[in-house]
């Protein structure tokens, strides 16, 4: 499947006229800004290597996957009871 | 690209470049010559003005002319033998084409959208023929991902203003109107099937799946049409290569689409595992933080409704900003079983916080529909914790929850939830601060609704409807749980109690009783993704077939 970095690479270029697949304007733009746009842009580059990618592998950094954690939630808990017995509950 | 070498006219050594490009198979020497978009070298500008002057579009032979022109010098459109002598059809759909292409740049009026997106698609269609060729159709891909980019655009911006393409909006069977950016999207998806069903030689045209796909995808998301987008996914299970051999922004790009439309279609397990590998494979450059976050904004939705909870650190990261004040107040209601939190944050009346913000992208009808249950799961824990009769491990007795108390806390949070003012809901738990609001028929701090559907507004008779908690509810709520498998006991109907199962487990009744809410999602979804390729199935398998059976014949 090399070929089609190395068909698309020239094809980039005849779009955007810049050197190396990458559109000149993109040096040239201020960092992006996080204005919340939905569109999901395409990428300028037919590549990057494995080095570029996010963490593989262990996630539980990221997601907890057991979250019942009595002791932040006990606050709540507590009122619930306290609102319970008012009740007569 | 060509350039003025000679004293031929533009339009012959056009023709000679491109000639050049297919004899040499260069398939993106031919896509950088055939240019559609302005600013075009001056070399371009000549080239319009002698088409304009020369083959001009009142003249009714210019067509004809230009198509002798083009069979005259691209004698790589002509038909040939191959090596072993066997005839090869001429290209002419590629005459045509390039006739079409440079037509267009003769009448090409960049004020005029309409007339533009029109010439796209004739010449969008002539690409996707010249694209047919068994053995040179390949050489006009990279032209047709270049021209299909640009065609969405004009298509997408086109929808945008509706005055201008009233007339051309037709009518369907069911009656619904297609639009501009439908109908560029089916014939994007006509070069899509083109390069999916590729059966000879190589298969070069296989090349570009997920080029096409991703174009074809873009334009139905943003035209709002996610499902119409099935067939792209079904095709690809049938009959595409494994993504993971194509280069990295494809599979990423595809994994995004692939994953909002699992969201959309409530498969949030498999949205999750698509999402996941798409923000694992996007690449961390600061150039691309706008595709993350978007990635990570439904990769958290989903993650949310499956019950798997963002970590504080996810918030960090760079592309997360300003996502904890949206996430984790979802995810603390979660946690903590607040469902009276959870229904302000997800009241349908978007008077939440950040309502506006979810729907926009489109997750907010999800996470209220879909994370409700796991509220109510914490809510169920955090009651039996609170007033629950634990069992006995010598006796063997059950753990017990009361659904009188269930019934009570529910009713309790629905009727403060109801509070629109949430700073005087918790004001009538404190005595001597109890709020006056319904003397005074203050509806922003009384825990009846006042909403009435405008249709009805002004009826006589017509009353707010107050949704209350009974017992028979608290009942169905518990058995929804136990029947999704997220409490573990049975309800004991004549005694109106839940009896919790694993008391005589460690960690007793409110560990085993309520098991991990991931684990019981993940347990009933498969890790096959529709339109997640991810090993050689379908078509290869016949490939395979193919080269046992060669082996057999050659023995």
């Amino acid at each position: 499947m090399s070929g089609a970095a190395q068909g698309g690479a020239p094809t980039t270029k005849a779009v955007s006229d810049a050197p190396n697949g990458q559109p000149a304007a993109v040096s040239a733009k201020p960092a992006p800004q996080l204005e919340e746009d939905d569109e999901f842009e395409d990428f300028p580059v037919e590549d990057w290597g494995e080095e570029e990618t996010q963490t593989h592998g262990d996630k539980t950094h990221l997601w907890e996957e057991s979250w019942d954690d009595d002791d932040t939630t006990e606050e709540f808990a507590n009122q619930l009871r306290d609102e319970l017995k008012k009740l007569g509950k | 690209m060509f350039s003025s070498q000679n004293n031929n006219g533009v339009e012959s050594q056009l023709c000679t470049a491109v000639n050049n490009a297919i004899r040499a198979r260069n398939a993106a020497e031919l896509a950088s010559i055939v240019l559609l978009e302005p600013p075009f070298p001056p070399i371009y500008q000549e080239l319009v003005q002698l088409l304009q002057s020369n083959y001009p579009q009142s003249a009714n032979n210019s067509e004809s002319r230009l198509d002798q022109l083009v069979r005259r010098v691209v004698t790589e459109t002509a038909e040939y033998e191959d090596e072993q002598g066997k005839p090869v059809q001429g290209w002419n759909a590629m005459v045509t084409f390039l006739v079409g292409w440079m037509t267009f740049l003769r009448d090409m009026d960049l004020s005029n959208l309409l007339h533009t997106y029109q010439g796209l698609k004739d010449l969008q269609e002539q690409a996707n023929s010249a694209l047919t060729h068994p053995i040179k159709g390949v050489l006009i891909l990279p032209t047709i991902v270049n021209y299909a980019r640009v065609f969405a655009r004009v298509a997408l911006g086109l929808d945008k203003h509706p005055e201008l393409i009233q007339h051309l909006l037709t009518s369907n069977d069911e009656g619904s109107r297609e639009s501009l950016s439908e109908k560029a999207a089916n014939v994007v998806r006509v070069a899509f099937t083109q390069c999916l069903n590729d059966r000879v030689g190589t298969q070069d045209k296989k090349l570009g799946i997920y080029k096409m796909a991703n174009i074809c995808l873009k334009i139905l998301f943003q035209a709002d049409k996610p499902e119409s987008c099935e067939t792209i996914f079904r095709n690809i299970t049938n009959s595409s290569p494994p993504l993971h051999v194509y280069p990295k922004p494809e599979q990423v790009t595809y994994l995004y689409y692939l994953g909002r439309y699992h969201f959309a279609n409530t498969n949030f397990y498999a949205a999750q595992l698509v999402l996941d590998h798409a923000y694992d494979l996007c690449s961390k450059s600061p150039q691309f933080i706008k595709q993350r976050r978007l990635i990570l904004i439904y990769l958290i939705a989903s993650n949310l409704i499956i019950g798997r909870l963002p970590t504080q650190h996810v918030y960090t990261l760079p592309e997360a900003q300003g996502l904890k004040d949206i996430f984790d107040p979802i995810a603390k209601a979660i946690k903590a079983g607040n469902l009276e939190q959870f229904r302000r944050i997800t009241n349908p009346d978007l008077s939440g916080k950040n309502a506006g913000w979810l729907m926009k992208f489109r997750i907010f009808y999800q996470i209220g529909n879909y994370c409700e249950v796991l509220v109510w799961r914490s809510l169920f824990r955090a009651i039996y914790r609170k007033t629950g009769q634990e069992g006995e491990s010598n006796t063997g007795k059950a753990a017990v929850l009361d659904l009188n108390t269930v019934q009570a806390t529910f009713a309790y949070l629905e009727a403060r939830a109801k509070i629109k003012n949430p700073e005087h809901a918790w004001q009538g738990a404190i005595p001597g601060h109890r709020n006056f609001g319904h003397l005074f028929q203050d509806h922003a701090s009384v825990s009846k609704s006042s909403y009435v559907d405008p249709d009805f507004a002004g009826v006589e008779g017509i009353e707010p409807y107050n949704h209350e908690v009974d017992v028979a509810e608290a009942e169905c709520i518990c058995a929804t749980l136990i029947t999704q498998g997220f409490v573990a006991g049975y309800i004991d109907h004549a005694t109106g109690r839940l009896a919790i199962s694993g008391a005589r487990r460690p960690g007793g009744a409110a560990q085993n009783g309520f098991p991990a809410a991931f684990q019981v999602i993940k347990s009933k979804n498969s890790d096959n993704v529709l339109g997640w390729k991810e090993d050689a199935g379908g078509s290869m398998q016949g490939q395979v077939i193919r080269m046992s059976g060669a082996k057999a014949a050659g023995e």
